[in-house]
């Protein structure tokens, strides 16, 4: 009875320690966020869907505190509904929203990371479950899980470079589970090509799109017309 | 070769003349107009039925309903239906005057048979190319101002190809030559029946019968007609939707460019062994 009283003791301490050290990693993010109130840089995007072929194009992005975004470009591209990059900071501004742990370590690229879950603690909250891989040296996110209601899981992963002081990553790679796009052949009057084996239709694929960043320009309080100009 | 002309120009004049000729282009427009308003007004809920397969993952940012949009969308429309308004015009270039009793005083020029079946043939393929050039202006130049222009989303079964609008305007004009190539098919074939018949009707009908038969066995994936789609012309006369794929497959589009112009050869020159040997009796 005492070693079973024992061993519940040390894993109610571990992890009690997970979430305090959950709280910390967070704490760190949130300040290097803190020194951000808006930003624009050069974006270079790359998209790789199923069912979609696209060139890479150029834009360029614009963020407001707390959570506006825009992506200005002359042309059409797809982001997921839930934009990660508008969102992941926000998310884990509001420390009272959710409850944090730690429930592993896992090494990304060489950074040993912790993967921080993230649950919300209200009911009505669009977010299932977010998953963060948090390098512990530096705390940064490397990668993130983020399953919502409304739109399944979206995976994204970040590499970072001058700017990592301000947690913004110069690479970001937004993987999504989707089914391949298909349109019949009498919709498209295309009557050269064989239609796909049916086999294929159903299966999930994923479709990654990858940002990269460059030439940030931190806190320089531009216009809010960015956002809604043509 | 000034005897040539003459003819030609002869031919030119009474193929514009006739208010069937004008059918053809009131039709083009028409129909180009109805769409543009069609899509003005209910474009969007018809382009969600396409992107609602990826709506709950993604969303598509940018001006996809434009004027290059309305083009393709117009010209994979027409492309079906263009051959029967140039059957209409050069199906009955030789039975029409052998049913309306012409063809003998006309035989009686100097001009040899063959410059005469070249000279309503060229004719043809000219009424033709106003033809699409009168599509051209509806469907590329008045969409774009409509609708506005910007990238490309091309339709194809096995998924959508986003051309950037840098990259459009050749390949629409790669588009317009392929189109012109496999209407001047159909008019070769229709001038072709019309060398071999002398009613007026006949030739128009048959090559209207030959476009839907053909494009009926295109439409579905059966192994027994897979051997024979490649030698149906109309299979090839869509290769310009090749054009906006991406790598753009030069090999079959060159394979169907050759395959067509085959076609072109072949009917025309059956349609001068026709001629030449024709009995003319009235």
């Amino acid at each position: 009875m005492r070693k079973l009283l024992f061993v519940i003791l040390i894993l109610l301490a571990q992890h009690a320690m997970a979430v305090d050290d959950s709280k910390l990693l967070i704490r760190e993010i949130n300040r290097k966020f803190a020194l951000v109130a808006d930003y624009n840089a050069n974006v270079d995007m790359k998209f790789d869907i199923p069912g979609v072929k696209m060139n890479s194009m150029k834009g360029k992005i614009f963020f407001k505190k707390p959570d506006r975004f825009r992506i200005r470009t002359k042309g059409i591209y797809f982001m997921p509904k839930q934009n990660p990059m508008q969102q992941i900071g926000s998310m884990l501004l509001d420390t009272n929203s959710y409850t944090s742990i730690i429930s592993g370590y896992e090494t990304l690229d060489g950074r040993e990371c912790a993967v921080v879950n993230i649950i919300p603690t209200g009911n009505q909250s669009e977010l299932i479950l977010g998953k963060f891989w948090i390098d512990k040296k530096n705390p940064l996110i490397m990668k993130t899980q983020i399953t919502t209601r409304n739109n399944g899981t979206i995976e994204t992963q970040n590499v970072y470079g001058s700017m990592a002081k301000y947690a913004l990553p110069e690479k970001i790679t937004i993987v999504v589970e989707m089914k391949r796009f298909k349109m019949s052949k009498m919709m498209t009057a295309d009557l050269n090509k064989k239609s796909a084996p049916k086999k294929t239709e159903n299966q999930t694929e994923k479709g990654r799109i990858s940002m990269t960043m460059s030439n940030y320009k931190i806190n320089t309080k531009f216009s809010d017309a960015e956002f809604t100009a043509e | 070769m000034k005897e040539f002309i003459a003819i030609f120009k002869n031919e030119l004049v009474k193929t514009m003349k006739r208010p069937r000729s004008f059918i053809g282009f009131a039709i083009i427009s028409f129909v180009c107009m109805v769409l543009q308003a069609a899509f003005y007004q209910d474009g969007k809920e018809l382009l969600s039925m396409v992107t609602s397969q990826f709506e709950q993952v993604f969303s598509v940012q940018g001006n996809v309903l434009n004027g290059n949009l309305i083009c393709f969308i117009i010209l994979q429309t027409l492309i079906v239906q263009m051959p029967l308004l140039v059957a209409f015009v050069t199906g009955d270039t030789i039975s029409g005057e052998a049913a309306s009793g012409t063809l003998r005083f006309l035989l009686t020029r100097p001009a040899s048979r063959t410059k005469i079946l070249l000279a309503k043939w060229l004719s043809g393929l000219l009424y033709t190319l106003i033809l699409l050039a009168i599509l051209g202006f509806f469907a590329l130049i008045v969409s774009r101002w409509i609708f506005g222009e910007g990238d490309l989303v091309a339709l194809n079964s096995d998924g959508l190809t986003i051309i950037r609008a840098h990259e459009i305007n050749w390949r629409w004009a790669a588009a317009f030559f392929i189109a012109f190539l496999s209407l001047s098919v159909v008019a070769t074939y229709a001038v072709m029946l019309s060398t071999m018949m002398d009613n007026s009707i006949t030739p128009i009908v048959t090559v209207m019968v030959t476009i839907i038969v053909f494009t009926i066995i295109g439409l579905f994936d059966m192994p027994s007609f897979d051997l024979i789609k490649p030698f149906l012309f109309t299979t090839h006369m869509i290769s310009w939707r090749s054009l906006f794929e991406d790598p753009i497959p030069w090999n079959v589009i060159i394979q169907s460019c050759s395959i067509l112009a085959i076609h072109i050869m072949l009917f025309l020159g059956i349609g001068i062994y026709y001629f030449k040997r024709k009995d003319i009796q009235s």
